[in-house]
Parts: C-alpha cells; sequence; structure tokens
C-alpha cells in the first residue's frame, strides 16, 4: 500500500484542463487517487514543473530491424559507453542504444510510456523478447501490414470485413497495438526491386493502389474500433516535390466516415513535406501542409524532427534506404520480410552546412509552430532516423525559444538560411503547449485511457522538473530549460520514483501493451486458411504466434470491433 | 503414444519447423519430414555419453557432487577471475542466452560464441558495408537465380533448396524438383555408357580430373529458377548445379572483384581470374545482371579462407553494385541452430554480436582482441566456462591447452571433448527436446523450440544453471565488498 | 622525463590510456602514480605496474624499459611530445594521435597507429595487422603524419588511409595493404602481399620489391622511371604504373618495380 503525494507543484494536465496551478498530485498503489493519508512520502515540488509522464507514439527501440541496426555500427558504439552500476545495467549509445540503455535515459528525460512503431509480423517474438530487456517504461507495439498479402488481396476482393477479421487476428497474435502502413504498396513493389510513385500506382501483381489500401485499412481501423487510427508514412517519403503527395494522401483520407476521432495519423511528418523538384531546388512545402492541416481535423501527426548529428535511418521503406545509399554510398542494409514488409537500414550524419539538411532542419519546426492546434501536432524524431531521442531536450529549447532557434539557424548553410521561414516566425510554444506535444495529444491520439494525464484513475506514472515557471522565462533561459529537461529531477513509474535529479535509483520492468481485438466471428483459422499460411510463409502456422511467454509483464487491452 | 507436430528442429540455422515426432513413454520413436541430421538427434540423443549428475574434479578425476556444491565452486571461480571467458551459447535458447550476458557483465569477462570459428567474418564484413538481405520466404516466393558460394547444403543444410530455393513453389516461381529428377536420370544414363566405354577399352584407372570450368551450359538459358554452386571442388551441391564453377583455392576474393567490374560495365586487363576464363566470366556477370531476383548463399569456403571478412565484404559489394540493376540479396548459411540468436541478444543487450569484453565495467568489441581465440592464444585468460559448444574439439590445440591451464566448467547435455578436461561439469537439459526456448533462424526469424520430452531427473535447463551460478556470483561478491569495507575501516 | 618499467610480467591484458605525454604533463610522479589502469577486471593504480621515476632528461616525455606487449592503449590521442619504448609494445599504440612522436625499439602489436590524424610513429621491430587503419565499421582512416616499420607489417594495414605517408622496411606486408585508401602514400621498400590497394579510390601505392600478386581490376596506365614519396624522397624506378581498383572506378596508383617483378610484364601489351 503505498502512497506518495507530490506537494505544491505547478501542475500541468491539459487532458484535465490544469495549466500550470499549484496543486497537490496523490498517488496510491500505483494510481493517482484524490487523496492519502498522513503516512504518504512526500515529494515536495515546490517551485518544480509535474507533468504526466511522458510519451513517445513513434520511436524505434525494438525488434529485428533496430537490432541489426545495432549489429553494424560498432564504430557508432564505441563513442557513447554507459557502465555497469549497482542499480544498473551496462550498454552501449549512440543513436541505437541498447536495451537497458534504452530505458535508462527515457527515464532520465521523465518518460514512462513508449511506442515501437515498426514490427515485421514475422518477427513479432523478437521485437518482444527486446521490450522485456527495456526497464522503467510501459511499451507497445505497432505491426506492419500495410503491405501483408492478406490485406491487398482482401482490399482487392473489396471484402472489408473478411479484412477486418484478419486484422483483428494479426493484432492479437502479434501482440500488438495498431495498424502500420508504410510507403503502401511500395514495400510489395519492392520484393522486386520496384516502387509505387503516387498514391494511384498499381501494386505490381496485385492490382491494388495505395489510396485504395490506406482508406481501406482506415475503414477496417474503424470497423474493429482501434484506440489509434492508422499510423502511416507516406508514399515518396523522402523525394523532394512529395508534398503533393501528402496532401492528395490527406484528401484521400477525407473520404473515410469521420466521427470526430481522427481517422489516421501521418508519421515524421517533416520527412513528407518536401518542396522543390530536385535537390538542387529543395525547399520547405511546411506552409502548403500546415495550411491544409489548419482546415482540417480528420489527421493527427508527429514531427520527426531532425538533429545535427550523426545518425542511423532505419525503416520499413526498403526503395527509399536504398535512394539514401544511392546518394551517400553508406553500408546499407536491406532486409524484406516475405509475405509481409520490406526494411532498409543506412547511418546518415545530418549537417548544418548541408543545404538540403538544414532545411529539413527548419521543415520540422516550421510545421510544429505553423500547426495552430497542439493536440495535432506531436514530438517526436521518429528515433533514430532524424536523431538520437535522447535529444528532446534540444527540441523542447526550439519549440519554446525564437533565440535557441535562431542561434542554431545562423551556423546553418547560407542558402537554407534564406529560405527558412523561421526568421518570420515568432510563436514560442508554451510549457502547456509542450505538455500536449509531449504527452496529453500522444496519450489521446493512442487511446490510452490512464496514461498522459494526472486524474483521478490514471496511472501514477509523473515527470517532475527543475522549472519554475514564474521566475524562469524559458523562451529567454533555454539553456536552463534544456537542461531541466534532460535531467528530470523525479520520474515516477506506478507511484514509484525510478530517477531522482537525472539518475536511475529505483527498478520497474513495465508493462508490455497490446490489443485483444473481439470480432463477433472471430477470423477463420480454418484447413484452408492454414494451408494458405503454409503456401505465404516459411513456418508452420502453430509458431507464429506471439504466445505469452514472449511477455514479461502483461497488460492487454480487450477491444470490441463492430464487426 | 502421442504425435507431436510443427516441432521447431534444433540442429541447424535451417531451423525447420515442420518436424511430426511420435512420442512413446517419454522417447521419440519417430520423425517425419526431418533430414537424416535431425532424425539421428531426435532419436540418438540420449546416447552414451549422457551426463546425469554435476561432476568435480577430485584428485585428477571427474565424481558427483551436489548441485549446490558445482554451483558454489564454480560461482567463486569466475567471481574471483580476473579475466574470464565464457564461450558456446550457439545451442542454447535465447532465454539461456540473456541470462550469459548478464553473467558475464558480472564477472567481467568476455562472452563469446561460435561465431569466433564460423560465420564471425560474416558479421565482420556485415560491419564494413552492410548487407542487402531478406527471409527466406522471399527467396522461395521470387528467386529464380541462387547461387552456393563456398558452402554445400546437400551435407551441411540438407532441406535448404527443398524448404527454401530450388525445389520449392513459391508465388511467382516454381520448383525445379522434376527438371531436377530428369536431369539425374540423363547423368545417370550417361554415367553407365562412360563405365561400359571403360570396361571396354579396359582401363582400370578412372580419368583425372582437370580442373578446366567449362563455358556457361544452354540450361542456365531456361525460365523458371536457376542454380549456380561456385565451390573449390564438385561436392554433391554442384552435381545439383545449372552450372558449376570452380573456383581456385584462395581467390574467390579476385574472382568477386573482378565480377564487379563487370557487372559495372567495365573491363578486365586478364584472360583468366581464380581459374576461371574471362569470357565465361562476362556470361555469369551477364546472368547475374539479367534475372530477376537473384541470391547468394555462403558458407566456409569464403569466412574461412584467406581474406575471411574480406570475402564477405566482396560478396555484399557485388550484390549492393547488382541492386543497380536488379533485385540481389544475400545470406551466410549459419551452423548451430542458434548462433544467431547468440549474437542477436548479445546485441540487443550489449550492442555488440560476439567476443564482448566487459572488464573495464561497459561492452567492448574488437575481434582480434576481445575473441576468446585469441585471448587463449595469448595466455591471457584465467577462468572459462564452455556452454552448448565444443571447444575441445574443435579449437587449435594451443588454445585448448590454455584454456585447460585454468578453471574450466562445463555445461552441456554429453559428456564431449570438452567436458572431459573439465574441472566442473553441469549436465543440462536439451534444448528444443527436453526443454522450450526460442531459436532464431539463418535468416533472423525467431521460431520457438518445443519440449517433447522430460529431461532424465534433475537434469537442469541451460537458463536454470546460469540463473543459480549468477545469483550465487552475485552474493559472493556482495559479500566480498562487504568485508573490503571493514578491512578499510 | 618520466621512466616507467613494469614491475613483473602481465599476463592480462593491461589497459593504461593514462600513459600518456598530454595526461603527465604538469603532473608530480606523486600524482601520476595514482593514475587509474585496469590489469584484467581489476582496477589498479599505475604505480601497482609500474616502478616511476625522473630521469631529469628534457626529452622524451615517457621512456618505457622493458616488455609493454600486454599494456594497451598507450599513448592514445596524445598532442604532443616523445614517448620512447625499449621493448615491445601492446595494441591500440598511439591510436588516433594529433601530434608527437612514438618510438618502440621492439615490435608493436596490433592497431598500432590507428586513424592517427598528425604525429610520427617509429616501430623498429614488426607492426601487427591494422597498423593505422579505423576500428571496425568505421572509414576514419589515418589523415596524416608519418609511421615508419623497420620490419614487417600485417594484414589489413592503411586501410581507408586519407593522407600521410607509411613506409614499411620489412620483408612481408600482410594482405589487403592500402585497402579503400583514398588519398596519401604507402611505401613497400621489399615485398608486398596478395590484394594490395583493393577498393583504392585514390593515393599511391610503391613496391620497390615483388608485388605477389596484382589484383584484376587493376589496369596498366605507364611506366615511370621514378615516383616522389614525399616532400624528401623519391623511389627509383623504373615502375609500372597501374591504375585502380576499377570495381570502385578508383583513380589510386599501384606503382611496382619493373625489375623485381617480370610476372607482371604480361601487362606491357595493353600500353
Amino acid at each position: 500500500m503505498t502512497e506518495v503525494i507530490i506537494k505544491n507543484g505547478f501542475v500541468y494536465d491539459p487532458i484535465n484542463g490544469v495549466k500550470g496551478e499549484k496543486m497537490d498530485i496523490s498517488l496510491k498503489n500505483g494510481k493517482i487517487v484524490e487523496k492519502v493519508t498522513h503516512n504518504a512520502k512526500v515529494i515536495d515540488a515546490t517551485g518544480l514543473t509535474v507533468m504526466p509522464g511522458g510519451v513517445d507514439i513513434h520511436t524505434h527501440i525494438a525488434g529485428g530491424e533496430v537490432n541489426i541496426g545495432r549489429m553494424i555500427r560498432p564504430e557508432d558504439h564505441v563513442k557513447d559507453t554507459v557502465a555497469k552500476t549497482a542499480m544498473t545495467r551496462s550498454g552501449t549509445g549512440y543513436s541505437i542504444p541498447s536495451t537497458f540503455v534504452t530505458g535508462y535515459r527515457y527515464s532520465q528525460m521523465g518518460y514512462t510510456t513508449v511506442m515501437n512503431p515498426s514490427m515485421a509480423p514475422l518477427e513479432a517474438k523478437h521485437t518482444h523478447e527486446e521490450l522485456n530487456d527495456i526497464p522503467l517504461l510501459d511499451k507497445a507495439t505497432y505491426p506492419l501490414i500495410g503491405d501483408w498479402w492478406f490485406v491487398l488481396e482482401y482490399l482487392r476482393k473489396g471484402d472489408l470485413e473478411e479484412c477486418a477479421r484478419h486484422v483483428a487476428w494479426m493484432m492479437d497474435i502479434t501482440k500488438g497495438y495498431a495498424i502500420k502502413i508504410v510507403n503502401p504498396g511500395g514495400l510489395e513493389s519492392w520484393g522486386f526491386g520496384r516502387n509505387v510513385h503516387s498514391i494511384d500506382d498499381q501494386v505490381p501483381n496485385f492490382c491494388i493502389t495505395p489510396r485504395e489500401i490506406m482508406v481501406g485499412l482506415a475503414k477496417v481501423n474503424e470497423l474493429l474500433n482501434l484506440p489509434h487510427s492508422i499510423h502511416l508514412h507516406t508514399n515518396n517519403l523522402g523525394l523532394p516535390g512529395n508534398y503533393s503527395t501528402t496532401l492528395e494522401t490527406m484528401k484521400a483520407l477525407e473520404k473515410v466516415p469521420y466521427h470526430g476521432k481522427p481517422v489516421a495519423h501521418i508519421t515524421h511528418l517533416q520527412f513528407s513535406s518536401f518542396g522543390g523538384d530536385g535537390w538542387g531546388n529543395f525547399k520547405s512545402a511546411a506552409e502548403e501542409i500546415s495550411n491544409y492541416i489548419n482546415a482540417h481535423n480528420h489527421i493527427t501527426f508527429d514531427m520527426g524532427q531532425i538533429i545535427f548529428t550523426d545518425t542511423t535511418t532505419m525503416t520499413a521503406d526498403g526503395p527509399f534506404e536504398f535512394t539514401l545509399y544511392q546518394l551517400s554510398g553508406h553500408k546499407w542494409v536491406n532486409s524484406d520480410v516475405e509475405t509481409e514488409t520490406s526494411g532498409g537500414i543506412i547511418p546518415f550524419h545530418y549537417k548544418k552546412n548541408n543545404a538540403v539538411n538544414a532545411t529539413q532542419w527548419s521543415i520540422g519546426l516550421e510545421l510544429a509552430l505553423l500547426i495552430k492546434d497542439p493536440w495535432k501536432m506531436m514530438m517526436t524524431t521518429d528515433h533514430p532516423n532524424a536523431g538520437p531521442f535522447f535529444s528532446y531536450p534540444r527540441i523542447l529549447a526550439w519549440l519554446t525559444s525564437k533565440n535557441a532557434r535562431m542561434a542554431t539557424l545562423k551556423n546553418c548553410n547560407k542558402k537554407a538560411q534564406k529560405k527558412s521561414l523561421l526568421p518570420s516566425i515568432d510563436r514560442e510554444i508554451t510549457l502547456y503547449e509542450l505538455a500536449i506535444m509531449t504527452r496529453a495529444a500522444q496519450a489521446k491520439a493512442l487511446g490510452l485511457k490512464h496514461k498522459g494525464h494526472l486524474g483521478v484513475g490514471a496511472d501514477a506514472d509523473v515527470a517532475i522538473f527543475n522549472i519554475n515557471p514564474e521566475t524562469t522565462d524559458i523562451a529567454r533561459k533555454y539553456k536552463t530549460a534544456r537542461k531541466a529537461f534532460k535531467n528530470a529531477a523525479y520520474t515516477i513509474k506506478d507511484g514509484q520514483i525510478v530517477v531522482k535529479d537525472g539518475e536511475v535509483v529505483g527498478h520497474a520492468d513495465g508493462r508490455t501493451m497490446w490489443l485483444n481485438v473481439k470480432t463477433a466471428e472471430p477470423c477463420r483459422i480454418d484447413e484452408e486458411m492454414k494451408s494458405k499460411f503454409k503456401q505465404y510463409w516459411t513456418v508452420d502456422y502453430d509458431n507464429y504466434p506471439v504466445s505469452d511467454h514472449y511477455v514479461k509483464v502483461k497488460d492487454p487491452i480487450t477491444i470490441k470491433a463492430s464487426v | 503414444m502421442s504425435i507431436i507436430k510443427s516441432v521447431t528442429c534444433p540442429i541447424c540455422g535451417c531451423l525447420c519447423d515442420d518436424i511430426e515426432l511420435t512420442v512413446e513413454k517419454n522417447e521419440v520413436v519417430k520423425v517425419r519430414n526431418g533430414c537424416a541430421i535431425c532424425e539421428s538427434k531426435f532419436i540418438g540423443y540420449k546416447g552414451h555419453h549422457r551426463v546425469k549428475t554435476p561432476l568435480m574434479r577430485k584428485d585428477g578425476k571427474l565424481v558427483s557432487v551436489s548441485m549446490d556444491e558445482a554451483v558454489h565452486a564454480a560461482a567463486e571461480i569466475l567471481a574471483n577471475a580476473n579475466y574470464p571467458i565464457l564461450y558456446g551459447w550457439s545451442s542454447t535458447s535465447s532465454e539461456a542466452q540473456r541470462v550469459g550476458v548478464e553473467l558475464t557483465e558480472e564477472v567481467g569477462g568476455i562472452m563469446d560464441n561460435t561465431a569466433v570459428v564460423c560465420h564471425g567474418p560474416s558479421i565482420l564484413g556485415v560491419q564494413e558495408v552492410g548487407i542487402p538481405t531478406c527471409t527466406l520466404g522471399q527467396i522461395r516466393h521470387r528467386a529464380d537465380l541462387i547461387i552456393y558460394w563456398g558452402c554445400d547444403p546437400w551435407s551441411a543444410h540438407p532441406r535448404h533448396l527443398e524448404r527454401y530455393t530450388s525445389f520449392t513453389e513459391g508465388r511467382f516461381e516454381n520448383s525445379e524438383w522434376k527438371a531436377f529428377m530428369q536431369k539425374l536420370k540423363a547423368q545417370a544414363g550417361q554415367k553407365k555408357l562412360e563405365s561400359a566405354a571403360r570396361i571396354e577399352i579396359g582401363s582400370t584407372h578412372p580419368k583425372p580430373q582437370t580442373c578446366t570450368v567449362p563455358g556457361m551450359p544452354q540450361s542456365m538459358n531456361k525460365s523458371g529458377r536457376k542454380l549456380i554452386v561456385v565451390d573449390v571442388r564438385k561436392t554433391m551441391s554442384a552435381e545439383m548445379a545449372d552450372y558449376f564453377i570452380q573456383v581456385q583455392p584462395n581467390k574467390d576474393y579476385e574472382l568477386m572483384q573482378a565480377l564487379r567490374v563487370l557487372v559495372n560495365d567495365g573491363e578486365l586487363d586478364v584472360d583468366n581470374v581464380a581459374g576461371v576464363p574471362v569470357e565465361y566470366l562476362k556470361d555469369v556477370a551477364d546472368a547475374l545482371v539479367n534475372c530477376e531476383f537473384g541470391v547468394i548463399f555462403f558458407g566456409m569456403g569464403l569466412t574461412q579462407t584467406a581474406g575471411k571478412f574480406r570475402n564477405i565484404e566482396v560478396a555484399i559489394q557485388l550484390v549492393r553494385d547488382l541492386n543497380s540493376r536488379t533485385k540481389f540479396t544475400i545470406m551466410p548459411m549459419r551452423g548451430h541452430f542458434n548462433v544467431t540468436g547468440a549474437n542477436v541478444v548479445s546485441a540487443w543487450q550489449s550492442g555488440y554480436p560476439y567476443g564482448v569484453d566487459f572488464s573495464l565495467g561497459y561492452p567492448r568489441y574488437n575481434p582480434g582482441e576481445t575473441t576468446c581465440m585469441d585471448v587463449l592464444l595469448r595466455e591471457e585468460n584465467d577462468a572459462s566456462l564452455v556452454i552448448a559448444s565444443d571447444p575441445g574439439a574443435n579449437f587449435p590445440k594451443k588454445a585448448v591447452e590454455n584454456m585447460i591451464k585454468h578453471p574450466l566448467i562445463v555445461i552441456d547435455p554429453h559428456m564431449n571433448a570438452t567436458s572431459m578436461l573439465a574441472d566442473i561439469v553441469f549436465p543440462s537439459a536439451f534444448v528444443g527436446i527436453e526443454v522450450e526456448g526460442t531459436a532464431y533462424r539463418m535468416d533472423h526469424v525467431p521460431l520457438p523450440l518445443k519440449k517433447v520430452v522430460e529431461p532424465p531427473k534433475g537434469v537442469l535447463s541451460d537458463e536454470e544453471i546460469l540463473t543459480k551460478i549468477l545469483e550465487e556470483v552475485k552474493v559472493i561478491k556482495s559479500s566480498s565488498k562487504k568485508s573490503t569495507k571493514k578491512v578499510e575501516a | 622525463m618520466i621512466v616507467l618499467s613494469p614491475i613483473r610480467k602481465f599476463t592480462y591484458p593491461v589497459t593504461a590510456e593514462c600513459i600518456n605525454p598530454d595526461v603527465f604533463q604538469d603532473r608530480e610522479i606523486s600524482e601520476i602514480a595514482k593514475l587509474p589502469v585496469f590489469e584484467g577486471n581489476k582496477p589498479k593504480a599505475l604505480s601497482d605496474l609500474f616502478k616511476i621515476e625522473n630521469d631529469n632528461l628534457e626529452t622524451p616525455t615517457i621512456t618505457i624499459n622493458g616488455d609493454v606487449s600486454e599494456v594497451r592503449r598507450i599513448g592514445i590521442g596524445m598532442k604532443n611530445g616523445e614517448i620512447v619504448i625499449n621493448g615491445n609494445v601492446g595494441m591500440h599504440l598511439g591510436e588516433k594521435m594529433a601530434g608527437g612522436k612514438i618510438t618502440v625499439n621492439g615490435n608493436a602489436s596490433q592497431w598500432a597507429g590507428c586513424s592517427i590524424k598528425k604525429g610520427t610513429i617509429e616501430i623498429h621491430g614488426n607492426a601487427g595487422d591494422y597498423l593505422a587503419s579505423p576500428y571496425r565499421g568505421s572509414t576514419d582512416g589515418m589523415k596524416g603524419g608519418k609511421i615508419v616499420v623497420d620490419g614487417d607489417v600485417g594484414a589489413d594495414s592503411g586501410c581507408y588511409l586519407q593522407g600521410g605517408l607509411i613506409k614499411i622496411k620489412g620483408n612481408n606486408t600482410g594482405q589487403f595493404l592500402g585497402f579503400h585508401m583514398s588519398k596519401g602514400t604507402i611505401h613497400v621498400e621489399k615485398n608486398a602481399s596478395t590484394r594490395l590497394g583493393a577498393n583504392m579510390t585514390g593515393g599511391k601505392i610503391i613496391v620497390s620489391g615483388t608485388l605477389e600478386e596484382l589484383m584484376p581490376s587493376f589496369t596498366i596506365d605507364s611506366v615511370k622511371a621514378k615516383v616522389k614519396v614525399d616532400e624528401t624522397e623519391s623511389a627509383a624506378g623504373p615502375f609500372y604504373v597501374f591504375l585502380g581498383d576499377l570495381a570502385e572506378k578508383g583513380t589510386g596508383k599501384i606503382f611496382a618495380s619493373k625489375a623485381n617483378n617480370p610476372h607482371l610484364k604480361t601487362y606491357e601489351k595493353y600500353l
């Protein structure tokens, strides 16, 4: 019966409309409660900022692809080593930290829930084995099914309900949380080295278009009542001029019946907001994209903000990663997965003096600042693609302080400086809006009822930062703010203090969440299905699902589908 | 009697998971779908050399001891060692491998696995240039050009062709089994004629095999899957191929670099590379470029011949270059059924796939410096734990001699060459037969291993034994810290 | 200045990054004695392993007398000063050096002079594998400075060379000398092994003795009477000059002595 009371902090709880009031927060048995007894352990949060624990909607931290990334970059690990302590295991960074270090570093920044956004269903057991070794965080993962043969075949037939049943089955047996779609149609095309170039291109051998895949799966998502919307990485990602594909995609999704809840989430939007028509006249299309977003409510987004550093790109977008290889000549991994998806990895160094990289850096911030509603635009780096997650405090400084942005911009490539919209944007994200973009909006978009807020009944996941909003102007004192966000004064997980003054002081395994989707009629796992399974995959049907053995601390969520 | 289906075979990197076992009175009596090696393991695993109790060497002889005594002795050795080696890991589950990493970190030693004598060079090559690869099903569905380079699947991965490559039905490509059977019949007929001719002439000496590489045969122009084998001699796999290229020993690097030049539309100043006439190499380059989906599988012929990791590097570079012209992939033919898992687990927990040195308190990796073979040859170690492998049988003599100069702990189901030299022996259960677990296929696909029979009474799993040792090590280390504090006071 | 003598034979690897002129600079012997090192997995002080004295000479900054073949990472990243080692020395000697000088009167182990930026390393015995080459997975090769080895050199040396000079005077080099180099010079005064300059894109390798075998991905460019080694030295030919590596569309040059490489005569027909 552990009771904790966090006294007198400045509380930011956007989901419950709390905007920096001085309040006490009471925790009991791992939950937020109305009040506690005088026996409660007291945390004096006077002069400190109290927020719900951070929620990251998109971060590549576990699974086959992430791990091959680790394996191929010993030269990256050697510059960032982490020694064992009495409390913590050893490990390495830099751009793709080992599992224990991932947990510690997120927790040190005040995060308590993370979402691994790409899981090849065939390799799901691996993803879950790694998630088990990420301490101090609750986690979930999204199976990649945008190019899954069953999805392509059922959508082509127009059989939405049967498609929905198969998706429900897939979500359950891979212990997944959301429908992930990457370059729809492109991954299957990449099986033979090809790609799609518009949302109306035909996918070779399957007679279906990306438009049909996205709209079909968005409708399936509705039928299944999944808590998150479809999570989408657009076609033509990373190519100059791709903003038009992004606009077409968003317009196509207007066709999906909208009931007040977004029908899609477009991830790492920065990579999909490129103007120009070549690398020579590359420019930002943040204005065009944000104008559309400001006028529509059916989609949410996350940034994919660039950090100037030597990082590693990894996505299921095999053809895009190959393009990066052709541009850079760096070591390149390709990893296509039978029947399901593709993947690629390549190290990439974003440089300030590179016109394209500097413009990309500007694009992410332009989007976040031009999109008026902070509930629509969440803060990420698509870790590690645009930068390692422990660079988040830098982004928070850029968002909340024009001085911080200008200080970085003035060292960037001159051409990019001229083109950047940032000098003309005065907006500085407030602490309240920051709380939205880094926890509340993420929890809301994910449909996580007990995360991202501090109302009664929520999980007792709390972050306390060394920022006094009454005495510190974070727009002026951005370096102080950055330091405060880097090392939380306290991180509390399930009511237990796990980080104090940026040091790990406690242990928690964290839970793995997944969806148990109950359709009225279950997917027909009959002999016909099993034999088709044998034709499509090289593993037996019995060995495909992720059994409970693979999840250390289980937190399944039952969903009742409308089909 | 019961029949258990969809059993994953715990032998090689193929990790076939369609094995069907008949179990009667806690014994496997019948194996269906498995190759000869699979069957011999499931039927014959008990054998004469099964260890039933923990053993310790006393007065020069291995005698039975209690688990507690053995655990305590092993933990003392490891906890006090200055530079211990924990080696093997390739024939056990990922669940056990995870405990292994924690134990090695706790004792400040080196965790190394059998890749160091096998596909370690492949990993080194991948760390230099990456790797365009895929899962085995992609090959089944799409590959129309299959190349085995420096490996002999017929002997070492017997079901590879029928499950994943030439003799399997895919969505976009068909099996070549029928064509192969017809070719065998034709070859058998031809051999009869030749043998009859020899009897007639009266010669009893077979003609010496000349090492001339023939030009590309007509069968390479057919539609459907084509098979090329590259090796230093004509193996059984080579007999099955549409085209066999006999490369001079230790010259694979030159051959592949020459192919790179040709594939990139360059010209060569030489007539012959590695025993292969350049005009034939040009045909090979054309075949590579003109396929729909090609794949190179490779083995010890590349990893353990002159050049080692650079051989893999150039093979990957060739495949990378080909991706500008067509779709091409490459994959190592991993040996032990869970050596891939040992690399995978080590990488996610430490960042590095093998040869991980924890002596400075954080993981370090540098094959040649932190790999156990090199440490043994330089006589730098002072204790070893060997699990799920048999270095006593397959390490160089000097390395084994140095290993046994210091305390040696072995965890294995059988009395093998290494356990015979050990100071402490822990009997363990067979993963995939007597205990369940997870293993990673050669293409990194994780598969569950089943428990189909009970282990002998008192025999624990690798995971359980390692956990006991780890807990005891932690106790020893924390009490030694307390006693140091006392002394200082 | 400071003289270090190992007090016994080291069995376990000793990690001693502190043995570095930049670290010893402005430190009293009593401070130097306490500098941390590792022997195997045990943290120790420098004085636990070495006798530390001052010879009251200006240079060299550090002299090591004795066998330190198990002592690793001496002189890492040093910017100035001089180290003289009278004995065999362990791995990673002078890695990422940015200035100063290291002299080894004995053999150097693997990874000597890895990725150096400036400075001089003279090894009067043999050098192990990976001389001047970058760490696994990295293309961060030697950028400048000079490395001279009187004896033989192991495999995979001079990989990703980007500047500076490596001179090898012994009878044997290992395979893959100058792998993927892009700039800089390697001079092999005697014989060179196979796969010389594989994947090179620029720079030059001069072989005054016999080149065991030339990669098939090189083409003959010309014959030259002599070639510049550096500002102070030229090598006397005549040399066959080969261009490559064609697999990388490279424009690196291999100069092979005409007199000592009769097996390369067949290339003359392409001139």
